[in-house]
C-alpha cells in the first residue's frame, strides 16, 4: 500500500503514483544492477530491491556456454527484469524479449548515482523531460536510467559529468520550466 | 503383549552402560541380556524406563527399556507419505520442512525437495513452480529418495499429493476449488497451486 498522486488515463485505467528511494522488483522493467556474485548457473545482481536478482549466465545474445561472460564483482550492468514473483528472486536477462542485445549489457567508465523511482520515471517520460532535452543541447553525454532508482552518466570529460549528474540530482522536485529554467542558468555559469 | 500397570523415567544412558542383573530385570527395547555374565546392558542412547508387570503374572520381574531420544522419531523412508511446509520456491525447485511422516510428526528437522520434473505427472517441462507452490503452504508428498547429504527428494506427482493448505495473501486461508487453484474467502482472488485431492 502506498501513498501518491492518483493518476488517470482513458478509457479505465487508474493508478496511484509515488516516489521510493526502495525498489520493488517487476517484470518488464529495465534496470540497472550491481554484479556481487557468480554462480554455476547465474550472476547474483544487486538491483535495489528486496533480494538479489538472479542473471542466467546464458541470457545474453548469441550466449553459449562456451562464451559465458566473466563479470567481476562490482560490474555495472543494464538488463532487464524477467520474472518478478513475490517470495522468489527476481531473474533478469541482458537481452530483449526478441533475444538481440539491444543496450543491455556492462557499462563501462562513466559515473553511477543513485536517485528515487520517481525520478528515473520522469527521466524516461517520452517526449523527452525539458531538462535532458536542455543539457543535450549543448553538451555530448550518454546516460543510461534504471527504474530502479540508478543512473549512469558517461561523457568525454569529468566537469561534463559531474555537471550533468548535479542538475539531476537537483531536479527531482521542480516542474518542468523550473527544471528549463535551472539547466540554463547552469550552463550559462559554466560556458 | 502383557499390559504393563505403572512406569518410571529414569536417567540418561547410553550404549553399554550396565542396567542391572537379569534374575532382577526383564529386557526390554534398547536393551540386551549379556549371556555369560547375566547382567543386562543398554544398546541405544535413552532414558532408563522401567514397567512394572500385573500382579497376577507369572513373571515379576519389571521390564527396562531405554527410550526417549530423539533418534527414535519418525523418520523419512522411500515411499513414504510425508507431510511438508514449503519454505523456500525457487525457478526449478522448492524446498520444504518435512514435518510429519506418516501420522507421526518428526522430532529433528528434515529438509526436503520438490524438483520441478517431480511436481505433476503431465507436461513437467512446462511446470511453473510460483504457481505450483508458495513459502508456507503445507504439502503431502511422497519420499522419492534420500537425495544427498542436504535433502530428501519428494514429489507430488499424483492426484492426492499436493498443497493441503495454504493461506492466501490476505492472510485467510484459501479453499481448494479445483486441482490447479484455490481461492480467498476474504476477497474471492484465485490463486494458483498444485491442489491434492483429499477424500474420495
Amino acid at each position: 500500500m502506498k501513498a501518491g498522486k492518483l493518476r488517470f488515463a482513458k478509457p479505465n485505467k487508474y493508478w496511484v503514483e509515488s516516489s521510493h528511494k526502495r525498489y520493488v522488483p517487476c517484470a518488464g522493467d529495465t534496470v540497472l544492477g550491481i554484479v556481487v556474485d557468480s554462480k554455476a548457473d547465474n550472476f547474483l545482481v544487486d538491483i535495489k530491491g528486496p533480494t538479489l536478482a538472479f542473471l542466467p549466465v546464458l541470457a545474453f545474445e548469441g550466449g553459449t556456454r562456451r562464451n559465458i561472460p566473466k563479470f567481476e564483482m562490482g560490474t555495472l550492468l543494464y538488463a532487464r527484469v524477467v520474472m518478478a514473483n513475490t517470495g522468489m528472486n527476481p531473474e533478469l536477462a541482458c537481452m530483449d524479449a526478441t533475444g538481440k542485445a539491444a543496450e543491455f549489457g556492462p557499462l563501462k567508465d562513466g559515473y553511477m548515482f543513485e536517485s528515487t523511482t520517481g525520478l528515473s520515471r520522469m527521466l524516461l517520460k517520452s517526449p523527452p523531460c525539458p531538462l535532458l532535452e536542455t543539457l543535450g543541447k549543448k553538451l555530448a553525454f550518454e546516460i543510461a536510467v534504471g527504474l530502479n532508482g540508478r543512473v549512469w552518466v558517461n561523457a568525454s570529460s569529468p566537469s561534463i559529468i559531474i555537471l550533468v549528474a548535479n542538475s539531476i540530482m537537483k531536479s527531482e522536485s521542480l516542474s518542468p520550466v523550473q527544471q528549463k529554467i535551472m539547466v540554463d542558468n547552469l550552463l550559462q555559469r559554466v560556458q | 503383549m502383557k499390559v504393563n500397570k505403572e512406569e518410571t523415567r529414569g536417567e540418561l544412558v547410553t550404549p553399554g552402560e550396565v542396567l542391572g542383573k537379569s534374575a532382577e530385570l526383564k529386557a526390554g527395547k534398547g536393551a540386551y541380556v549379556s549371556p555369560h555374565n547375566k547382567t543386562v546392558y543398554a544398546s541405544l542412547t535413552g532414558f532408563r524406563t522401567l514397567t512394572y508387570p500385573l500382579p497376577d503374572s507369572p513373571d515379576t520381574r519389571p521390564t527396562v527399556d531405554v527410550i526417549g531420544h530423539k533418534a527414535h522419531g519418525a523418520v523419512p523412508e522411500i515411499g513414504a507419505i510425508v507431510i511438508a511446509r514449503v519454505t523456500k520456491v525457487m525457478a526449478r525447485m522448492a524446498s520444504a520442512d518435512i514435518m510429519c511422516v506418516g501420522p507421526k510428526s518428526v522430532r529433528e528437522k528434515f529438509s526436503g525437495i520438490i524438483r520441478q520434473q517431480d511436481v505433476r505427472a503431465t507436461e513437467i517441462d512446462k511446470v511453473d513452480m510460483h504457481s505450483s507452490f508458495r513459502p508456507g503452504d503445507i504439502v503431502r508428498a511422497l519420499v522419492l529418495s534420500l537425495g544427498d547429504a542436504r535433502a530428501y527428494h519428494l514429489s507430488t506427482a499424483k492426484n492426492e499429493l499436493g498443497v493441503v493448505s495454504a493461506e492466501s495473501a490476505a492472510g485467510a486461508t484459501m479453499v481448494p476449488i479445483s486441482w490447479t487453484e484455490m481461492q480467498c474467502p476474504l476477497t474471492g482472488q484465485i490463486e494458483q497451486r498444485k491442489v491434492a485431492k483429499i477424500g474420495a
